[in-house]
């Protein structure tokens, strides 16, 4: 990681300007905006056809990694692509059915204290 | 689609996520802390240059740029079938428009605090107090610097006192361990306390600058 946590010229990632990817737009549609840590599956198998109507190859890559269920934080790692158009992707994906949003066992929020305390055995046993 | 339903119920088991926050001021130590910890990853974010950055980190060779990238302090650590994330927020008042974001559903928090710069971890502290976040204050302790009695820092941050304040190395990876450990306790024990031990209710004091001296 480079100095102050940034990254600029050629480490910044690809020269098209990151929203170019999704024809501009910065909010996801139907104006849900997935939490970094809900985790996401696909539907169906990849690769999917590259003649797949309303598809790009950024939204096809997101199906192939998401063929195991994972966070959306997760899955902009692996991307390189920054999270907010990770997300404007991957919520054109849910609308479209190709992707779905698991339920979370509990709210980290509202975690119960059997999580709670299982999560602090996990630590303790780091 | 077309293919087999997934199983989602089963398959939302093999992984429970958590979020983690480690808030504090910039250069505090919380890439240190989370990379010590963690399996660290680039995620990297977009940043809108609205206004313009003065008295904050270096931002020569980008100006002008209607934003740029950042990446921010992103690490996992896999306990069995959980999955504890720990997400850095960033340090400078232009990215105040994530912290909603980020602590949208997250456990808790730890405030990193260097006791040469107290008063650079007054907006965390007032933030999670804030939005009834669970948190505690880890004073990184720095080669060199003085170390403190975390009571005197309690008093200096004007903390509730059920709020835990510990001495931490970032560098350590067992003192970490044991933040993390201390933070996930005093959520445990905020929660049974049915959120008598959270943050008071309504707007603290507002943090006064000289509050944060601590005796010479």
């Amino acid at each position: 990681m480079p100095p102050h946590g940034r990254w600029v010229d050629r480490e910044a990632g690809p020269v098209v300007r990151p929203y170019a990817l999704t024809g501009g737009r910065t909010d996801p549609v139907g104006d849900t905006v997935l939490d970094l840590i809900a985790v996401v599956a696909a539907c169906g198998p990849a690769p999917v056809p590259t003649d797949s109507p309303g598809l790009s190859p950024e939204h096809r890559k997101l199906i192939g990694l998401c063929q195991l269920p994972a966070t959306v934080a997760d899955v902009a790692a692996d991307t390189a692509l920054p999270l907010g158009v990770v997300r404007v992707l991957l919520a054109d994906l849910i609308q479209q059915g190709r992707i779905t949003v698991l339920p979370r066992r509990a709210a980290a929020s509202q975690a119960s204290p059997d999580l709670l305390k299982e999560v602090l055995d996990g630590l303790r046993s780091l | 689609m077309g293919s087999a339903p997934f199983d989602a119920a089963a398959a939302a088991g093999l992984l429970t996520p958590f979020k983690i926050l480690v808030a504090g001021g910039f250069g505090v130590g919380k890439t240190t802390l989370v990379s010590v910890i963690s399996e660290i990853r680039p995620l990297r974010t977009e940043e809108a240059f609205t206004r313009v950055s003065t008295g904050v980190d270096d931002l020569t060779g980008v100006r002008g740029k209607a934003t740029t990238t950042v990446a921010m302090d992103f690490g996992r650590i896999t306990m069995g079938r959980l999955a504890l994330y720990l997400f850095g927020t960033p340090g400078q008042d232009r990215f105040w428009f994530m912290w909603d974001d980020l602590s949208y559903g997250a456990l808790g928090a730890v405030v990193l605090a260097d006791t040469r710069r107290l008063t650079d971890c007054f907006p965390a502290v007032d933030y999670f107090e804030r939005r009834q976040l669970p948190f505690i204050v880890a004073v990184n302790v720095f080669d060199g610097s003085r170390h403190y009695d975390p009571e005197d820092v309690r008093i200096a941050l004007d903390l509730e006192p059920q709020i835990p304040t510990v001495l931490c190395d970032a560098r350590q990876r067992s003192s970490v361990k044991q933040v993390l450990i201390t933070l996930v306790e005093h959520v445990l024990v905020s929660a049974t306390a049915g959120g008598d031990s959270r943050a008071s209710d309504g707007p603290s004091a507002a943090r006064r600058p000289g509050a944060a001296d601590l005796p010479a």
